[in-house]
């Protein structure tokens, strides 16, 4: 065959070829993707807890998606505000679809948020070299809670005009800025239009900056690569497996697990985390008698609740998150997972009882008989980050760690 | 050797945890009044049309001399099964304010179908000083929260028992009711027997027509309800089938590790 | 560690060409899904109510002398009601003015049948407009002068109208200015959106706003 008996063909592979190649000298996104999402090498024995960042990927860009959407028909002034709520929710064609998606949708980010991170504070996702990841991780999280503080305030009703109000007014207990921060922050001395236009900004923009830390946090944990349930390092090629179709396949069945969780709350239970004090509009007169934030901030608000000095309590709420950016360098322990570390599987264990309880303070705070339960709780809290991670590795007992992710001795 | 807490059994237990928190909050709330059987709760529930549009005609003899539903327009009346010419008649027999004339006395005409449904008091201190200092719920969202609501509301309406002997009034014009919190409320039974003629013939009893103005309220909350179950369940089937998918894939594509 | 006796299956990366049965099935399925999942959100851009918007207004008149006009707002679009004098009246019948139109005699689609006349109105003296350039939706200024120098001018691209809505040729406006629907009530009392007793004109088949 010397001769070519069809050469336009051949043309015109070709071009497509050098098309591809054009652009991948320029910007080298194709190889990009190869590289990092095809043959990707992740350990082979990840389990469903490594899938919860792809899910939360999903579901932040479904909060962008109808977030956008919903901002089409939403008016942030305090006059109006309620009422183009209730517009999109009765008039606009879909508007009640969308925003049942973007409320299920903001309260399963927060779900998978914290089981994310209680993956990372379980198997040691946080220790050399992922040091980074983790803090990247912690500052995503703060971004993503004063993104829903903001949007809790944006439908103006009363939980919204309360919430605002609460926290701004416990800013103002730091001493000697507190009070002009907080006048500043919500542009007054009681909450108003100034203060909704702003939050409505805030909320917006905050997505947008929440994306771009999003890739911050991606490209640390493909530098570092993941981490894995038996918290070695895989050493050979056999002991991982390329993202593609492994992983995407596993990811996949476990986002299909949490739409199906999402269809539920949207479709069927939209009730069950609304607060229906919120569908009334906000009156500065009057305060509602069950006043209690998002279940995702109760942990916070029942610390506020235990202490009896407006300032101490402040600190200890906000401590209680910034201590998760010391984690990396308070754990001791050489040993990553927990699931060859019985004493502070153990801790940890008590660790979620005490946060569930911080939260059940929150809720109930009225309930006298759960002040010395909560404080216990609270006490628990800081304990096991500044007493018991640096001092329960010297009591915890040698274990043989596994030598390769392929040793079937080891916990898989 | 130790064995470890296997990693799914140990996602439940955390999941556990976590709604602990909801249901102490249902174990707290559960209601001393009866529970009726509606038709509207659960994942299939629906809204009997017949007695949504019942309880509004209930709520226009009734209830709406002092209660609003101010987010509402005539023409969303349309999903509760009436035709746009049955409520264009509906709205012309009410009158709305329109602006005010050169004298600055209120003008009123007769309201279409784009008017939101028509408030009583054409501001809060006007409804305040003819309600003994409080002003009437508005009844867009009353309804929110399902049948615990609705049976509270439904409590409410046939709560006007005699008064035990001790019951003294903290406030001038406050009656006794059994459900309310308080025992004291401001609002006079409503509901009388034969009090409205329904269309259908349906004999107006007082607990009839408290359970059709019940649903009505609980509509009027939740004004998407039959739509939103009746994708949520084809939505539901999809997602079920891709679930099913997507685990064939998935073991499929691990069959050859080990 | 060292009696491991469990050696590693190979892993054999599936080709990539060929993808199994049930892996298009699921990529073609979520496609699907996705594209339906875009609905919702495409719908909730489409305007709300259209149909339920106010379908007529009552003018009341009697107070308009002539050379004056009214603009009131009639489905979102101005509407010009203007009493011509008797002057400008003559001026539409004057053969210099309609050489210079592009549609004198009012053939295309743009108003009712029974204002398809030398007027462009039920009464002479009373016009009914739509207040919206044909060229691209500009609201055009009313110029009175004497005999033919009444005339709409739009500010947006020079187009001229004459006081009956007819078009001058060699402008960027295609059409007359539209006529909507419109009866009398009373003598005094023009019901604009509605036909008279009889007429069956349909708005929305016009050729052009």
């Amino acid at each position: 065959m010397t001769q070519d008996p069809e050469p336009h063909l051949n043309q015109v592979s070709s071009k497509k070829h050098t098309f591809s190649e054009w652009i991948e000298k320029r910007f080298p996104v194709f190889s990009t993707f190869r590289r990092e999402y095809i043959q990707f090498p992740m350990p082979r024995n990840l389990n469903i807890w490594w899938a919860f960042g792809a899910v939360l990927c999903v579901t932040l860009l479904l909060m962008l998606a109808t977030g956008i959407f919903l901002a089409l028909s939403y008016t942030p002034s305090a006059e109006e505000a309620f009422a183009s709520i209730e517009m999109i929710e009765r008039r606009v064609p879909s508007g009640w679809l969308l925003r049942s998606l973007h409320m299920a949708g903001s309260n399963l980010f927060l779900v998978f948020l914290y089981l994310h991170l209680f993956r990372g504070l379980y198997y040691g996702s946080y220790k050399n070299p992922r040091e980074l990841v983790w803090l990247s991780g912690l500052l995503l999280m703060l971004m993503v809670m004063m993104t829903a503080f903001a949007g809790y305030i944006l439908p103006w009703g009363q939980m919204s005009y309360w919430a605002a109000n609460v926290v701004i007014q416990a800013i103002s207990s730091i001493p000697f800025i507190g009070e002009g921060l907080a006048h500043w922050l919500m542009g007054g001395s009681s909450p108003s239009d100034l203060t909704l236009h702003r939050y409505f900004v805030l909320h917006f923009a905050m997505a947008f900056f929440i994306i771009a830390v999003v890739f911050i946090h991606v490209i640390c944990v493909h530098v570092v690569k993941s981490n894995n349930p038996k918290g070695i390092e895989p050493k050979t090629k056999e002991e991982t497996l390329p993202f593609y179709p492994y992983y995407v396949a596993k990811d996949g069945v476990v986002i299909v697990g949490a739409i199906i969780l999402l269809v539920l709350l949207a479709f069927f239970f939209p009730d069950l985390l609304t607060n229906s004090e919120n569908y009334t509009p906000a009156n500065p007169l009057e305060t509602p008698a069950n006043i209690a934030p998002e279940w995702y901030f109760l942990p916070f608000y029942g610390i506020l609740q235990l202490i009896p000095y407006k300032f101490l309590g402040l600190l200890l709420s906000v401590g209680s998150i910034m201590v998760l950016f010391a984690v990396p360098w308070l754990d001791r322990s050489p040993i990553k997972s927990a699931n060859y570390r019985p004493l502070y599987r153990i801790a940890l264990f008590l660790l979620v009882l005490s946060f569930v309880m911080l939260g059940i303070v929150g809720k109930y705070h009225s309930h006298t008989g759960l002040i010395w339960l909560g404080r216990l709780a609270l006490f628990y809290y800081y304990a096991h980050f500044l007493l018991i991670l640096p001092f329960s590795a010297r009591f915890e007992l040698k274990r043989t760690l596994p030598t390769s992710l392929l040793d079937e001795k080891g916990h898989k | 050797m130790v064995k470890p807490i296997k990693n799914v059994s140990f996602l439940f237990c955390f999941l556990f945890t976590c709604l602990f928190i909801p249901l102490i909050s249902y174990a707290q709330n559960k209601p001393a009044y009866k529970q009726y059987p509606w038709s509207f709760t659960g994942i299939f529930g629906n809204y009997d049309l017949s007695s949504v549009q019942r309880g509004y005609m209930v709520y226009r003899k009734a209830c709406a001399s002092c209660h609003s539903v101010q987010y509402m327009r005539y023409a969303d009346l349309q999903q509760m099964g009436l035709t746009l010419d049955q409520i264009d008649k509906i709205a012309k027999t009410d009158q709305i304010l329109d602006g005010k004339d050169a004298s600055g006395k209120d003008l009123y005409r007769a309201a279409t179908l784009v008017d939101y449904l028509p408030a009583p008091y054409s501001n809060q201190l006007m409804a305040k000083s003819v309600n003994a200092g409080k002003v009437p719920l508005d009844f867009s969202r009353y309804g929110m929260g399902m049948g615990q609501q609705a049976d509270y509301i439904m409590a409410i309406l046939m709560g006007y028992q005699n008064p035990p002997a001790d019951f003294k009034p903290d406030q001038e014009g406050m009656v006794y009711n059994q459900y309310f919190p308080g025992h004291q409320i401001a609002m006079r039974s409503p509901l009388t027997k034969d009090g409205v003629k329904y269309a259908d013939g349906t004999p107006a009893t007082i607990e009839q027509q408290a359970k059709d103005v019940t649903t009505f309220l609980s509509w009027t909350a939740h004004p998407h309800l039959i739509e939103r179950h009746r994708i949520g369940i084809m939505v539901m089937i999809y997602v079920a089938f891709i679930a099913i998918l997507t685990l064939l894939v998935k073991r499929k594509v691990w069959s050859n590790v080990k | 560690m060292t009696d491991n006796p469990s050696t590693p299956t190979p892993v054999i990366p599936p080709s990539q060409n060929r993808r199994s049965f049930l892996q298009l099935l699921t990529a073609s399925s979520v496609t699907v899904g996705g594209v339906v999942v875009a609905c919702p959100f495409l719908n909730s851009l489409s305007s709300q109510n259209t149909t339920l918007e106010q379908n007529f207004v009552d003018i009341d008149i009697s107070s308009l002398k002539a050379g004056q006009q009214i603009t009131v707002t009639w489905q979102g679009h101005p509407v010009f009601i203007l009493n011509r004098p008797t002057e400008a009246l003559q001026a539409l019948q004057d053969a210099s003015l309609i050489t210079r139109l592009r549609d004198p005699d009012s053939k295309e689609l743009q108003q009712p049948s029974y204002t398809q006349n030398w007027h462009r109105s039920i009464r002479p003296e009373t016009v009914v407009l739509i207040g919206s350039c044909t060229h691209l939706g500009c609201v055009p200024t009313l110029k009175l002068g004497a005999k033919l120098g009444s005339f709409y001018n739009c500010a947006c691209h020079g187009s001229r109208f004459d006081l009956a809505g007819r078009v001058y040729k060699s402008m960027p406006a295609p059409y007359n200015l539209p006529i909507p629907p419109y009866t009398y009530l009373k003598p005094n009392i023009i019901r604009i959106g509605e036909n008279p007793k009889g007429q069956n004109f349909d708005f929305t088949q016009i050729k052009q706003i």
